[in-house]
């Protein structure tokens, strides 16, 4: 404690050291926050996830059938029933899985139609498996692109995580938004091969329904109105014979349910023949109508086949015409890819569109579109994680500042002097050096990427707290040295470092071997290794950093008022009376003798 | 030269607590009560795994038969919108016009009151059903609920052996399951997935058809006119009394549905079943199907299955508010106890999800990493400040979460992930108050004045001495949590749990350092009997082990003999 103490007054003494000091701690700060703009350390929302599960998302264009999905599934399931650590899969045609964390924000519950399916995959005990769930799904995701995308021509198939933090549609949500509802298509369809050729991006998708062959069945009114028939009597025949119709049900004592009796063509007469007008009329020849006068009228006598294309749903945000385009990362942060496909978008569209960015804000990111030929103005705007990520940075920031001013005002009640109170501050802040330099650390031993996440930041504002109270207790040890003990400044400081450094020692122990188990895991390592590596950066602090501010500082050794000096009179005997029965100061013992 | 019997008076909260409680017989019956409570709080808490977020919101479907997604979006979505638009507390609107259909969804903002959201939402439908346009038919509101709607386990059922029963039986038999497992206390909702309906399928040929030249209309309307069933018919006999009777289903049985006659060809009745093939299966039609796929471990046959196997998954929620685990535990149990009915039906069945676990495995494991993280900071202690110094922080741990647990138990909170965190979070802070109480107590021990020193009195000076600096940073540290608790939207609605729980811990380590490590050093700690104020081995500040304590009393005792 002795070297301590005497290391400290070492520093004290002479002003070039001191400076030293400072100056090697702004370096250190600075250098540290290079750190983000040079890459060597990467931040993210929230890391991957290391479940038990995952599901596949897997969407056949539009107007596929259920035995096109079923065949991209089954091809999906060949290819994952090798992986030895996945336990089973449960395939879900024209529906979702049951509802999950994941499937909240994504539609899940929506839908319903036969080129939907939902594949959910169980995986063994995490404890079990080497292998992170994340870091699975990212291997996979590119062998199963490639061997099943193309079973059915367009499929898209995406593999869904569970999320770390709250659900959201795709971690990048591109929103194109205009009023020509053709060109937005294409815009999104610019959209989304630009995301496609970003590095990191996957499982790029175009929330619209594909444009396919319809058939419409013009129905011939005059005909119709001769034979004394109605529209609705045609379209209920098709509509019987090819879909099938529940005609009557039947109650049953002994069932849970009633037994419907279903009526339609059986599987010879209703299947076409190839996809054509001339196969389609083939098969409604059969079909005929019965008059009022109980005559009997072919069906392609009351209407004509013609070949159309299908109307695409058009989806609303707030009462504009909107097509969402989604992507995922893979295993990395969204932001960087997000720069980089934004800076794409900006050159592809300089050509044809007149291109504006959105002043700062949390939807900065935007693109306004302006055609240069007929002036229309597109939006295109950047939703999902980054959204959520800007959100929540912006109120936490802004309440963090309002925290910070808060505790100035507590220190400066307590201590009634604004430099003792900014030199706290001022010091639980470089708790940030270590947090950093920390991830770096992390990130050049470990294998994958450490990313700094939003729980490393929480673990950084925990650390302030901390670093704040080692300081709080050097100053207020310091001060009791000077102002009952009549020690000499620079002694003081240096005293109370040394007595100081146990407990601040024994609690940095403490939080670092608390911590340790947690720098381990995926998803709460940020917030390990930020509190292992800013504890010893605020030890460092606490100790070295501050004695240097508290010995510049003309409020150290001022007596604060006089009132509150006379207050704490009586109290100044009880410390005297301690003081000089301390044993192991020099400067007490002196006193002692002299006495 | 001091008058050490001159009593200390306490000046801050922390030695004024300290002195209260020191002597107080009530202070060990406190420190049971709190772990006791502690205790019940961690067993009976509602444990799931993600938290849970009030997302309000619905849908409305509007179908209007016949309409391209351009009528259906000019006619129905884009004044719909307006109108929802209108809703107080809504964030976004989506809509997708459909052939068909239009499907406005309405967002709240996160954190709305959801039964509010809801109604609301039918009132703007329901006040506006007069300006609803021609052709349009009946809105349908959905609103839906994340706790009822987020199954917390989901079986998958399928059939080993297909001998035993029929697709429909084996349906019916997981419908009869399904209603069993609904009864079970705080379960919300049970859903069956890719499940069949029992249903007569008949199916026509065309050719034969133009052949009887009969038209579909015609069958459907033979059907139909069969099998209608009417109420039963009261009558009334000449001498007042009543006679009820009524007229039958025609139709009972498949061979009844055979034969239907349709119409009458070349003077013989026609029967449906010359015309079509009538059997008794499955509803067809419906294309929601799910299969399994379970990977067979070497050995065990039983379970063998074929690649694809078709299945029925049941799926079951609970109630908001209560314990996934238990529940999870309730549905496993009843289902357990059926499971030699189901293998004699040839059912098989395996959990394919449960939250309840995964939830109890989540508790468990922040259970077992407080447990390492306690016994490895004790061992620390036991080498800088001595093993009872050690064993008294070592409490405060469990003292500390105790409070905390109870206090989220009360306030109507549930163990999830973010709980945790907030837990394993506030670890590294919590044995702070104790350490730095604990430390200054062994230092004031050590000093010269300690001899004379009442002990009480020691205790008290020490704990005050660093009351007024260490609650000032307690409150600092507290100030840096609050701020999450404002921020807004998803994420700030998914980390609450951290704002109000670290507080809570770090309010709880403070009190818990001042009233019991000042009680438990007056139990367990001793003064050493003879200290050398100018022994450089008793240097009090040293914490490299130099003044481990077993060194103390080793010296102590070797001064003993010397006597």
């Amino acid at each position: 404690m002795k070297k301590i103490e005497d290391f400290v007054y070492w520093i004290l003494e002479s002003r070039f050291r001191k400076n030293m000091v400072i100056g090697l701690t702004i370096l250190a700060f600075f250098a540290s926050l290079l750190m983000f703009p040079t890459g060597a350390v990467l931040a993210r929302m929230l890391p991957g996830k290391n479940a038990t599960t995952f599901s596949i998302y897997l969407d056949t264009p539009t107007g596929s059938s259920i035995k096109e999905t079923k065949r991209v599934a089954h091809c999906i399931g060949d290819v994952l029933k090798n992986e030895k650590d996945i336990v089973d899969m449960s395939f879900f045609y024209g529906q979702g899985i049951p509802l999950d964390y994941a499937g909240l924000a994504k539609g899940s519950v929506m839908k319903q139609a036969e080129n939907e399916a939902e594949i959910s995959v169980n995986l063994t005990p995490t404890h079990e498996r080497e292998e992170p769930s994340f870091l699975m799904v990212s291997r996979l995701r590119p062998i199963v692109n490639e061997q099943c995308a193309n079973v059915v021509p367009g499929t898209s198939i995406k593999f869904i995580e569970q999320p770390s933090g709250p659900p959201t549609l795709a971690q990048i949500v591109v929103e194109v938004t205009g009023k020509n509802l053709k060109q937005i298509r294409e815009l999104s369809h610019e959209v989304a091969d630009i995301l496609k050729n970003t590095k990191d991006l996957v499982d790029v998708d175009i929330l619209s329904d594909e444009v396919y062959e319809t058939y419409k069945l013009v129905p011939d009114i005059q005909k119709i109105a001769d034979e004394s028939l109605s529209v609705e009597q045609v379209n209920n025949i098709l509509y019987l014979a090819f879909q099938g119709m529940v005609v009557a049900t039947k109650n049953s004592k002994n069932k849970l349910t009633q037994i419907p009796i279903y009526l339609v063509l059986n599987r010879k007469s209703k299947e076409l023949e190839g996809d054509g007008v001339e196969s389609l009329k083939a098969k409604i020849e059969g079909l005929n109508l019965m008059n009022r006068r109980g005559e009997q009228t072919p069906l392609t006598e009351l209407v004509k086949i013609v070949k159309v294309k299908s109307n695409p749903t058009i989806t609303h945000k707030d009462l504009k015409r909107m097509i969402n385009v989604i992507a995922e990362t893979d295993n990395v942060s969204q932001v960087y890819p997000l720069l980089d496909a934004r800076s794409k978008m900006m050159e592809h569209f300089k050509e044809k569109y007149k291109v504006e960015t959105a002043p700062i804000s949390t939807y900065m990111f935007d693109l306004i579109l302006t055609d240069k030929k007929t002036g229309e103005r597109f939006l295109i705007r950047w939703d999902g994680e980054m959204k959520v990520t800007l959100d929540t940075f912006r109120d936490l920031g802004a309440a963090f500042i309002a925290a910070l001013v808060l505790i100035f005002f507590l220190l400066v009640i307590y201590y009634k002097s604004f430099a003792i109170s900014g030199i706290i501050l001022g010091g639980s802040f470089l708790s940030l050096i270590g947090v950093i330099i920390g991830h770096w650390v992390a990130d050049l031993v470990t294998t994958n990427t450490f990313f700094l996440t939003a729980t490393s930041l929480i673990g950084f504002i925990a650390l302030m707290g901390i670093s704040s109270r080692n300081s709080l207790l050097l100053i207020d040890y310091t001060m009791g040295l000077i102002h009952y003990d009549d020690m000499e400044k620079k002694r003081a400081i240096a005293k109370a470092s040394a007595t100081r450094a146990t407990p601040i020692f024994l609690t940095a122990v403490a939080i670092i071997l608390g911590s340790a188990l947690l720098a381990s895991d995926p998803i709460f390592g940020g917030l390990g290794v930020a509190l292992i590596s800013g504890t010893v950066a605020a030890v460092f602090v606490s100790l070295l950093f501050v004695p240097v501010l508290m010995s510049n500082t003309a409020a150290i050794c001022k007596p604060e008022t006089i009132e509150a000096q006379k207050a704490q009179e009586a109290r100044k005997k009880e410390k005297a009376k301690k003081a000089s029965s301390n044993t192991d100061d020099e400067k007490e013992t002196k006193k002692e003798d002299k006495k | 030269m001091h008058k050490y019997n001159e009593h200390y008076v306490p000046e801050d909260i922390a030695g004024k607590l300290g002195e209260s409680f020191l002597r107080n017989p009530l202070t060990a019956v406190l420190g049971v009560v709190i772990l006791a409570l502690g205790w019940i709080a961690l067993s009976t808490m509602p444990r799931e795994e993600d938290p849970q977020i009030a997302i309000s919101g619905g849908g409305v479907i509007v179908a209007m038969p016949g309409a391209t997604p351009r009528e259906v979006e000019n006619i129905i979505s884009t004044p719909l919108e307006a109108k929802l638009r209108e809703i107080n507390g809504v964030e976004h609107i989506y809509s997708t016009s459909k052939d068909n259909v239009g499907i406005v969804q309405v967002m709240y903002h996160i954190g709305e009151d959801r039964e509010d959201s809801n109604l609301k939402l039918y009132d703007k439908v329901i006040q506006n059903m007069d300006k609803m346009p021609k052709g349009v038919m009946q809105p349908i509101i959905k609103t839906f609920d994340i706790d009822i709607d987020v199954p917390i386990i989901t079986l998958a059922f399928y059939q080993t052996d297909p001998s035993k029963l029929s697709i429909a039986e084996f349906n019916e038999k997981l419908r009869t399951l399904k209603y069993d497992i609904a009864g079970i206390e705080n379960v919300a909702k049970v859903t069956l997935h890719g499940a069949h309906k029992e249903q007569y399928n008949v199916k026509i040929d065309v050719d034969k058809l133009t052949g009887y030249h009969v038209s579909l209309g015609m069958v459907m309307m033979a059907i139909k006119k069969f099998t209608a069933k009417a109420p039963l018919i009261k009558g009334e006999t000449n001498s007042g009394k009543i006679v009820m009777f009524g007229v039958d289903s025609a139709v009972n049985g498949i061979e009844a549905i055979k034969n239907i006659q349709v119409s009458v060809y070349r003077g013989d009745p026609l029967y449906l079943k010359k015309i079509a093939t009538v059997e008794k299966g499955i509803d067809e039609q419906n294309y929601k199907e799910v299969e399994f796929f379970n990977k067979v471990d070497e050995g065990n046959s039983s379970s063998k299955i074929g690649e694809y196997t078709p299945q029925v998954t049941l799926a079951a929620s609970k109630l908001a508010g209560t314990n996934a685990v238990v529940v999870a535990n309730n549905i496993l149990e009843l289902i357990e106890s059926k499971k030699e009915e189901l293998e004699k039906l040839g059912i098989g069945y395996k959990v394919t999800r449960n939250y309840g676990e995964r939830a109890n495995q989540a508790v468990e494991e922040l259970m077992h990493h407080l447990f390492i993280t306690i016994v490895i900071i004790s061992i620390m202690l036991v080498f800088a400040l001595g093993w009872r110094e050690s064993l008294i922080v070592t409490f405060s741990v469990p003292a500390i979460l105790a409070i905390t647990l109870f206090i989220a138990y009360i306030s109507g909170q549930t163990m999830n992930r973010i709980t945790l965190f907030a837990f394993l979070l506030s670890l590294g802070l919590l044995v702070d108050a104790a350490i730095i109480v604990i430390e200054n107590i062994h230092r004031h021990l050590h000093l010269t004045k300690a001899e004379t020193q009442e002990m009480g009195e020691l205790l008290v000076e020490a704990t005050d001495e660093v009351g007024a600096p260490t609650n000032v940073a307690t409150l600092a540290i507290i100030m840096t949590m609050v701020p999450m608790a404002f921020v807004g939207g998803m994420m700030g609605a998914f980390m609450k749990p951290i704002p109000y729980n670290v507080p809570v811990a770090l309010l709880a380590s403070l009190f818990v350092a001042y009233i019991f490590t000042p009680y438990l050093s007056l139990k367990l700690l001793k003064k050493p009997k003879s200290t050398d104020p100018y022994d450089a081995e008793h240097n009090p500040y040293d914490i490299c082990g130099v003044c481990l304590n077993d060194s103390d009393e080793k010296e102590e005792d070797s001064k003993k003999e010397e006597k």
